[in-house]
């Protein structure tokens, strides 16, 4: 069943023995719910004295209003301008001074915010978490001092950039529903319109320990660090539960397509996507696997067809942007001067109808699951990207065993459950087409390549 | 588990100087408030970075291994003495064609055969060349590492440059060109290395239109023959293999590879460049300026190198820094702004850089060079330099997770000729800089009088103020 590694081997003349996959140690953690409703989950690793702390919020862009896209990532900037005992700014000096690091980011579906310490300052980690969530200081000023820097955020990520409104327009194209429709930065007109009783609205509702999960890892003791959570959290009171948000998106008929003229671009793009199901859904997992046999590295089979044997585009991705709701399968590829963009868009069309109508190889497939546990194994090499991951999975999915259990689903995918989500979800009434063209560029009929230089 | 680490609490004469206790009224510091209520330790965690053992290697070059078995996977990375600064004059890009096409045809494999080796193993198998050197390097889970080592062996010793695909990688190429010139931060450092180092191999960045049509396959295999030797270069592993392991594999793999020494390929470094100059860049419909201020400053052997780390703590590396205080947190005129030394055998400079919205591009600019004649004129009060020297020394402890990054420490050890005790007096090293060090530093290598600022964006809105900073020069995308 395996001609190619046969041949790999006769090749090299050098004969090595496959071995047995590696195993690696599950990750133990402990799940605790405090009475207000704060759930902790602690993982001990004594690699090295340090530990990651994060802190996931249920609430994202999905949660916004018409009028106040952007609000969630502009709340997080908010988090970092103080609360009752720790002033403006006061939060990042601490972290960075102390010889820590952090950060916070908010998608669409949850915010969160994490910090990577030595272990003897696990107190103030603790602390400064606690702080915010139960008394973060909303002012005038500093609103308005965060909108500029979100304002700038945007100009930088998307305005000023090639192929930074291509973007904005897929998922609008792409989700129906307001929930996923507009982007996690927002417009510059709704971030204007943020008012200071919006961000404390937006406190209560959101930024309750109910709503919340605290995950830990790292050279920790789990009992005395529970005991300081305790003390630290505890006292921070329970609010009602946010409305959960509807996410559901009405069947798509017809393909949508769109065309951008980009003045900031010089080469012309082409952005496929489909929607497909949550990242949990056994037919998002297999689709997720897919994408790196169509579009993962030089061995890919668009790599290959587009870039090396036509050579009709210069780059190809493919991946899957994976959410909590209806996620998008995606196709992107940088055209190469000169040639047409529609004969780029029909090869993907073909190397997609493939997938449809063929399973993939056993070769394929073998070489995505050793992927799929290098990457596994390369994310246990951080304490903090172990407490990012327990908080988000638990907070996203209520399931802190994902940690354990997501790669597992992935390497069990089949060629036939590949297949089977192809052809439910790749079908052309299901996709969405942007086609990024240069400003003022001349419609194609370019000259051939060397001609390029001048 | 096993502990690791060596740890000790050192007390010191920088953490007892370190943290105000508790209760002390809200200090003001530009863009944040200290209340100092939450709860820090006055400790700081010391570590001692574990010890790399050190082997030969059969084909001469010199072994650093760093065995740990928190994961398993192997990774291994050498120097070679190919490099940007080995290319012919007026040749620009053949190190860089030859480490691309090394990688795109052996004896018995095509570049798919290649491509496709390295995916069924889940293994990076790679060849790069920066500046002054090249590096190879694999990395895999421990039971591909042979299977991996073996393509990159394959590699080093069969290539055979096929010209399909040399013509393919020059289309690739000059896509990627075309695609630089949309880019505000290619468009920046471009012209930066031209200011910076005129007359050299330093002014390019990447191969350019014109060296895409002279390259031949000739130019690859003879740069190949000269460049690509191993003896006296430095190798590392780390990670799930033992140091008797790690000679064992490579012996058998990368004894047949022969070669070498090679002399390192030195250049000037020049001084600080002595008269101010603003260059712009046209992009038109930005909507924000990128700025680089930047000049000639220290390369990484110099003995200012540990005074201005600490310097550049204080003024640009993070948000606890003052750049990133005042003009994202008090100003709001950026999303993110910092500056660094780029400090190696051959770089030698000292750099700033943000981007901002077109219309505060006057007063971002002043307000980076009032901060830059700041940190030259005043000395940093005591409390600022605790903090940013407790911010080196405490972070320490973040870089043992991963053993490649404990690597990398000791290869910079080496590379450099320091002393065995480097990492261990490291420190002490910085806690020993004061104000006085700074300050003397900072009049040496912050630029003011004579600095060179590089603006990319709307020029028809920012021309004329820009001559306000200093003559200006345009410097359009397409003469880059």
């Amino acid at each position: 069943m395996k001609p190619f590694v046969a041949v790999l081997l006769a090749a090299t003349g050098m004969a090595f023995a496959q071995q047995a996959p590696s195993k690696l140690p599950p990750v133990k953690f402990t799940d605790t719910t405090l009475d207000n409703g704060l759930r902790v989950i602690i993982a001990e690793d004594h690699f090295a004295p340090v530990y990651g702390i994060a802190v996931s919020y249920k609430v994202g862009s999905r949660d916004e209003r018409q009028g106040r896209t952007g609000f969630a990532h502009l709340f997080e900037h908010m988090m970092f301008k103080g609360s009752e005992n720790v002033g403006p700014g006061e939060h990042f000096y601490l972290v960075f001074t102390k010889g820590g690091s952090m950060n916070g980011t908010t998608n669409n579906d949850r915010t969160v915010y994490f910090e990577v310490m030595p272990k003897n300052q696990l107190d103030l980690g603790l602390f400064m978490e606690a702080d915010r969530m139960h008394s973060l200081a909303i002012t005038k000023d500093n609103l308005e001092n965060q909108r500029q820097a979100v304002k700038e955020e945007r100009r930088l990520g998307v305005d000023n950039q090639p192929y930074g409104q291509t973007f904005e327009k897929m998922d609008e194209l792409v989700y129906d529903n307001f929930a996923y429709h507009h982007s996690v930065i927002g417009s510059m007109a709704d971030l204007d319109a943020a008012s200071v009783a919006d961000v404390q609205q937006f406190f209560k509702t959101y930024y309750a320990p109910n709503n919340a999960v605290l995950a830990l890892a790292g050279d920790l003791d789990t009992k005395e660090t529970l005991a300081k959570v305790k003390k630290y959290f505890g006292a921070i009171p329970r609010q009602e539960a946010p409305k959960p948000v509807d996410l559901s998106e009405p069947e798509k008929k017809e393909e949508r397509r769109y065309k951008i003229d980009d003045k900031l671009a010089r080469v012309p793009r082409i952005d496929m996507a489909y929607r497909i199901p949550a990242v949990t859904d056994a037919d998002g997992v297999a689709l997720s696997v897919a994408t790196s046999i169509l579009g993962g590295g030089q061995s890919s089979r668009l790599y290959q067809k587009l870039v090396k044997e036509k050579e009709v585009a210069v780059q190809v991705f493919c991946g899957v942007d994976g959410r909590a709701g209806p996620s998008k399968f995606q196709v992107i590829a940088l055209v190469r001067p000169g040639k047409n963009p529609q004969d780029v868009e029909n090869l993907i069309t073909e190397e997609i109808a493939k997938l449809n109508a063929e399973p993939v190889t056993d070769r394929e497939l073998q070489r995505a699951r050793t992927g799929i546990r290098r990457g596994m194994v390369t994310s246990r090499e951080s304490a903090l990207n172990t407490a990012i991951t327990l908080a988000d999975d638990t907070a996203l999915f209520n399931d802190p065993n994902r940690i354990n259990t997501a790669s597992e689903k992935r390497l069990a995918v089949t060629a036939a459950d590949i297949q089977k989500a192809a052809q439910k979800y790749l079908r052309t009434a299901n996709r969405v087409v942007v086609v990024s063209i240069p400003a003022g560029a001349p419609p194609a009929a370019p000259p051939p390549a060397p001609k390029l230089e001048k | 588990m096993r502990k690791r680490f060596v740890l000790l609490f050192a007390i010191a004469a920088l953490a007892a100087a370190q943290t105000p206790p508790q209760g002390q009224p809200a200090q003001s510091l530009k863009g944040v408030v200290r209340l100092n209520k939450a709860p820090v330790s006055n400790s700081v965690l010391a570590v001692k970075l574990p010890r790399a053992v050190e082997r030969k290697l059969a084909n001469g070059a010199k072994l650093l291994v760093v065995e740990s078995h928190r994961v398993p996977t192997i990774t291994f990375r050498m120097t070679i003495p190919s490099g940007d600064l080995r290319d012919p004059e007026g040749l620009p890009g053949v190190a860089t064609a030859t480490a691309a096409l090394i990688q795109l045809g052996t004896k018995t494999r095509s570049a798919k055969d290649i491509a496709d080796a390295a995916a069924d193993l889940g293994a990076t198998v790679a060849i790069n060349v920066g500046a002054e050197n090249g590096f190879v390097a694999v990395s895999a889970l421990t039971e591909n590492f042979d299977a991996a080592l073996a393509i990159l062996t394959d590699e080093l010793l069969n290539p055979t440059f096929p010209q399909d695909e040399l013509d393919k990688w020059k289309t690739r190429q000059r896509a990627a060109i075309e695609q630089s010139k949309s880019q505000p931060g290619s468009l920046a450092n471009e012209r930066l290395m031209k200011v910076l180092y005129p007359g050299d191999a330093r002014r390019f960045t990447r191969p350019t239109v014109e060296s895409l049509g002279k390259i031949t396959r000739d130019d690859l295999i003879a740069h190949y023959k000269k460049y690509y030797v191993p003896s006296g270069e430095w190798a590392g592993i780390a990670g799930d293999i033992t140091p008797q392991q790690a000679v064992a594999k490579l012996d058998k793999a990368l004894g047949e590879w022969k070669g070498g020494p090679m002399e390192r390929a030195a250049l000037p470094l020049p001084a600080p460049i002595a008269e101010k100059k603003v260059y712009l860049i046209p992009r038109p419909n930005s909507v924000q300026t990128m700025l680089f201020v930047a000049n000639l400053a220290i390369d990484r052997t110099s003995p200012d190198y540990i005074p201005c780390m600490v310097l550049n703590q204080v003024l640009g590396a993070g948000p606890s820094s003052r750049l990133f205080r005042n003009i994202r947190e008090e100003k709001g005129y950026t999303y993110g702004i910092g500056s660094f030394f780029s400090a190696s055998h051959t770089l030698n400079y000292f750099g700033a850089n943000t981007s901002v919205r077109t219309e505060v591009t006057e007063p971002a600019l002043a307000e980076l060079l009032k901060e830059f004649g700041d940190i030259r004129d005043r000395a940093v009060p005591a409390g600022e330099l605790d903090d940013a020297k407790s911010a080196i020394v405490a972070s320490f402890v973040l870089g043992l997770e991963r053993s490649g990054s404990v690597l990398g420490s000791w290869m910079t050890q080496r590379e450099y000729g320091f002393p065995e005790d480097y990492w261990d007096t490291y420190a002490a090293k910085v806690s020993a800089v004061t104000a006085d060090d700074i300050q003397r530093v900072a009049k040496k290598y912050i630029p003011l009088g004579n600095v060179q600022i590089i603006a990319v964006g709307d020029a028809s809105k920012i021309g004329e103020l820009l001559k306000k900073f200093g003559p200006v020069e345009e410097a359009p995308p397409d003469a880059n």
